[in-house]
């Protein structure tokens, strides 16, 4: 027990605070700094989406309009390639989190012989080049003599999205307490009954998260489509085609709606379920 | 994510509603060979119109309505004979086009298209003729066959003009921004002028630039030997090199153009009409430019007797006058390239002069005699092929 | 129920068959049907025939190789920065990020719902020779005058950078947030200062985002090709250009199949290292 020890350890503090404390503000004015970087694009592509360009090409600022937003299927081809876009999406993402999330259950809950390559096999489709995934992808559809279009799209668009699916709900359940599930048995519910009724509430979270980032990879791929969408046109595809002659800012609008949609529908989750956990029991 | 209580009710409400859409049936569709969705031809007896025309196209390459975004050609067609067409612009590169189709087709299977647009200075359209992977054209559905240009009536890929026609004709040349350069009127000046160093971009597409690097070497491009490949081929790598070129571009030079980052850029004579911007010019070079003609085909498993109609619809010269010029009065823009149909330059003189005086579009024998076109020999090499796609990407 | 009680072991099977089933059939076969293809020798005018033409390895690699290190340096490059640029701001939300954690982790992934091409067709606009950043880049001397950033390596790498921030972002903070707040305080009360305690507790603890984050991204980064495209010139092509020209414009099928496996070859190699050292279960638990 020393004395010397205590007037040491204050000075620390003392300096240890004005660190600290610059140390603070400093990461916030980077952290504001890179969310600056990060809506560079997004910004710029917003703005010009209120541009009337002149002559074909929206890439210098020349007259503030509504016009793209109101006639914003005006470009041909664009309606029907956002339509199909979200289509997929909304399928793919379903079954994929799905599939998904039985695979996480399967993992998390229970021991099988194969843990190893399982897991591989689910994180091998990740790390593949898209390339590499779409061309071998079209080599299989053409020699099993698949009519190319939406379902090989779809098909994809699934195969891709169930390693998102599985590692999104996986990570929510290995922290999932089992004692509720325990104590739903002990009460008389049988295996399913439990599932429904404890389980699902409880890592619908997780399953939701998988379903907005597989929405989010399919909505957004372009390469595994490319290779094997035959002669459909989804939006990534569409604006591959219209950037070579300079899209029309017509592509900027719907590029600007999904991103506030999307950002709105997260906005609102997060506030409903801030308003839920400040009066719910915290489970 | 934190925690929250959800009832299951919610659940349901929330994120499940869609899963009914899964189906057996539809993964099912999906196997199967053939199953086109180009409606299947009919033989002998009356032919009938399918109900929709699929139609793949090179980008900005027909009427539009600045306004609407319609094409008042297209939808002229649709009155008259009560077919919609289904107008898709997905056509960038012969190549990757060609890549993405055939797959399909060396396994027999259609493509949904009953049209489809190739350019005769690349193999893609020989190689689909030579393989059987077009249709015959239904030639009793085309008496307009007869305006046909005499020059585009024998070429060496379609001697009897049984598979393919004509839709546009165009020059390959040099296009320069006058703000930004004096005029860039040669391809040495292009290729080696300092002052234009990692300012210009040429075309990926081997016929067209081979084409004017060995007009300038002194070469003729419409025979190709080893030698005169080798020469244009080291000129344009040295270019490359010196990051003189800044990148080979399809038609994607355009926007490069228009941002005023390019100062000049080996292009297509109609793109730079279409891009409206006065400070851009566009001229044959010096030793001579490319003359290059895309052509409609019909991919096996299109409807032949629609898509004849149709090729016999654009062949009527007020037609192709109005696709060609557009109409100023209407806010409608035209092609502006070269059309292969005789008389469209009458038609062209009544909806829209300047246009059917400009010399891109309705060149003089003069202008004609300048641009040259490419061996088709050469463009099946696969040597040459080789080379070219290791320089351009690689 | 009466079943699943019976044959309580084969659950695990039973949920996982369908999906993996259909992993199996579509990105497996696939795999097989593409190594098949790369021992084939042809071209499209008179076929393709099998012929265990290892020899397509060979050309692949040696006629290619200044792409494929290319690929990798323009990769790990934009990996270092993603990782660099991601690591504070990832500190900073799960450490000071609150009750504005979820909302700040929308903000990183937000931008990647506006289509990936129209991202970087942005940037295109926003670097263009007479633009305001290369302008005052050029004031700055960092790029000479008349000089331009589009058509240059580092276009490209700046551009795979900001595509891949968020795989790198989110497994970071995952890992950062999940670190126990009182080994540090622990390690402060041992008299570390806060910045050594970073360094000797934090830092070793997000090692398992650090790895996760650089492999999501480095990855995909490897095979990309749409910004050497857009953003690049000849000389800035990756092994994804050639891919895709062997694959679409050349039809030599067995050569890009070739290709292919060389560049997943390298790639499961490093994955293989990975698992060695931390166990399969962290490769599918990584990521969100």
């Amino acid at each position: 027990m020393s004395t010397v020890a205590i007037p040491a350890r204050q000075r620390t503090n003392v300096a240890g605070n004005v660190w600290a404390f610059v140390r603070h503000h400093v990461l916030a004015l980077y952290a504001a700094l890179f969310f600056l970087y990060l809506l560079l694009p997004i910004g710029v592509v917003v703005v010009f989406s209120f541009n009337q360009p002149v002559g074909k090409f929206n890439y210098t600022w020349h007259k503030f309009t509504f016009d793209n937003w109101r006639y914003w299927n005006g470009v041909p081809g664009i309606q029907g390639a956002i339509v199909l876009s979200l289509e997929i999406a909304a399928l793919a993402s379903l079954i994929a989190t799905g599939l998904g999330t039985m695979i996480a259950l399967a993992l998390v809950r229970y021991g099988f012989r194969g843990r190893g390559l399982t897991n591989l096999l689910i994180f091998l489709p990740l790390s593949t080049p898209e390339i590499v995934m779409g061309a071998s992808l079209l080599t299989l559809f053409l020699n099993l003599n698949f009519v190319f279009g939406f379902w090989t799209i779809l098909i994809a668009h699934v195969m891709f999205c169930i390693s998102f699916a599985v590692v999104s709900v996986k990570a929510r359940l290995i922290g999932f307490d089992r004692h509720l599930e325990e104590a739903a048995m002990d009460l008389g519910a049988n295996e399913w009954v439990t599932f429904r009724k404890v389980t699902l509430p409880l890592i619908a979270p997780a399953i939701l998260a998988a379903l907005l980032l597989c929405f989010a990879v399919s909505v957004d791929d372009f390469v595994v489509t490319y290779f094997n969408s035959g002669s459909e046109v989804t939006f990534p595809l569409f604006v591959w085609g219209a950037a070579r002659i300079g899209a029309p800012p017509q592509v900027n609008v719907i590029g600007s709606a999904i991103f506030i949609i999307a950002v709105g529908a997260m906005l609102l989750n997060v506030f409903i379920q801030t308003r839920r956990s400040k009066g719910a029991v915290a489970v | 994510m934190t925690q929250s209580q959800f009832t299951r009710q919610e659940l349901l409400r929330r994120g499940l509603a869609g899963s009914a859409l899964l189906t057996v049936p539809g993964l099912l569709a999906a196997c199967g060979s053939g199953g086109s969705k180009a409606a299947v031809t009919t033989t002998g007896g009356k032919q009938q119109m399918a109900k929709t025309l699929h139609f793949s196209n090179w980008t900005l390459y027909i009427d539009v309505n600045n306004k609407t975004k319609a094409h008042p050609s297209l939808q002229e067609f649709q009155q008259k004979y009560g077919t919609h067409v289904d107008y898709v612009e997905d056509i960038n590169d012969n190549a990757s086009y060609f890549g993405k189709i055939q797959g399909a087709l060396s396994r027999g299977q259609s493509i949904d298209r009953d049209i489809v647009v190739l350019t005769d200075n690349d193999r893609y359209l020989s190689l689909m003729i030579k393989k059987g992977w077009a249709e015959k054209l239904d030639k009793a559905a085309i008496p307009n066959i007869k305006n046909l240009v005499p020059v585009q009536r024998h070429p060496t890929f379609d001697p009897n003009r049984e598979y393919s026609l004509p839709w546009q004709s165009g020059m390959t040349g040099i296009a320069y921004n006058d703000k930004l350069t004096t005029p860039v009127l040669s391809v040495t000046d292009l290729l080696e002028n300092p002052k234009l160093k990692g300012k210009i971009t040429c075309l990926n597409s081997m016929g067209d630039a081979l084409t004017l690097v060995m007009l300038a070497n002194g070469d003729d491009p419409s025979k190709v030997t080893d030698k005169s490949f080798n020469a244009a081929f080291t000129r344009i790598k040295k270019a490359v090199d010196s990051k003189q070129i800044r990148q080979f571009t399809g038609n994607d030079y355009a926007p490069s153009l228009a941002k005023g980052d390019l100062a000049a850029a080996m292009s297509w004579s109609g793109d730079i009409a279409q891009i409206g911007n006065s400070h851009i010019h566009w001229n044959v070079p010096k030793d001579g430019g490319a003359l290059w003609t895309d052509n409609m085909i019909i991919p096996k498993g299109g409807n032949v007797y629609t898509a004849s109609v149709y090729m016999n619809y654009v062949y009527d010269p007020a037609v192709m006058g109005l696709m060609e010029a557009g109409d100023p009065k209407k806010n409608i823009t035209g092609i502006y390239y070269i059309p292969p149909v005789i008389g469209a330059k009458e038609a062209a003189l009544k909806l829209n002069p300047s246009v059917a005086n400009n010399q891109l579009i309705f060149p003089s024998a003069k202008t004609l005699s300048q641009v040259h076109l490419f061996d088709s020999n050469a463009l099946n090499n696969q040597k040459y092929l080789t080379q070219w796609q290791n320089l351009i990407s690689a | 129920m009466k079943w699943f009680h019976r044959h309580r072991g084969l659950m695990p099977y039973v949920l996982l068959a369908p999906g993996l089933a259909w992993l199996a059939v579509f990105f497996i076969v696939p795999l097989g049907f593409l190594a098949y293809q790369s021992l084939q020798s042809g071209n499209i005018d008179f076929g393709y025939a099998f012929t265990w033409a290892w020899g397509n390895y060979g050309t692949a690699f040696t006629d290619y190789r200044s792409e494929f290190v290319r690929s990798i340096e323009y990769a790990g490059i934009a990996t270092l920065l993603a990782l660099a640029l991601s690591y504070p701001v990832a500190y900073w939300i799960a450490f000071r990020g609150g009750r504005w954690k979820n909302l700040l982790l929308l903000m990183i992934v937000a931008p990647f719902f506006v289509t990936y091409l129209i991202r970087t067709l942005a940037w295109e606009t926003i670097l263009s020779d007479n633009g305001l950043v290369v302008r005052t880049l050029q004031h700055l001397h960092l790029v000479s005058p008349g000089g331009h950033v589009l058509a240059t390596g580092t276009a490209v790498v700046a551009g795979i950078t900001y595509n891949f921030l968020p795989f790198m972002a989110l497994p970071l903070y995952v890992s950062l947030e999940q670190i126990d707040h009182r080994l540090i305080e622990a390690a402060e009360d041992l008299y570390a200062s806060s910045w050594k305690a970073f360094l000797r507790v934090t830092v070793p603890l997000s090692l398992p985002g650090v790895v996760a984050g650089t492999l999501l991204t480095f990855i995909p980064a490897a095979g990309d090709f749409i910004n050497a495209q857009l953003l690049g010139a000849p000389q800035n092509h990756m092994i994804g250009n050639v891919i895709q020209s062997k694959f679409l414009e050349l039809t030599d099928y067995p050569a890009a199949a070739a290709m292919s496996f060389i560049l997943m070859g390298a790639i499961i190699i490093a994955v293989a290292a990975y698992a060695r050292a931390v166990g399969t279960e962290q490769l599918s638990g990584t990521a969100v």
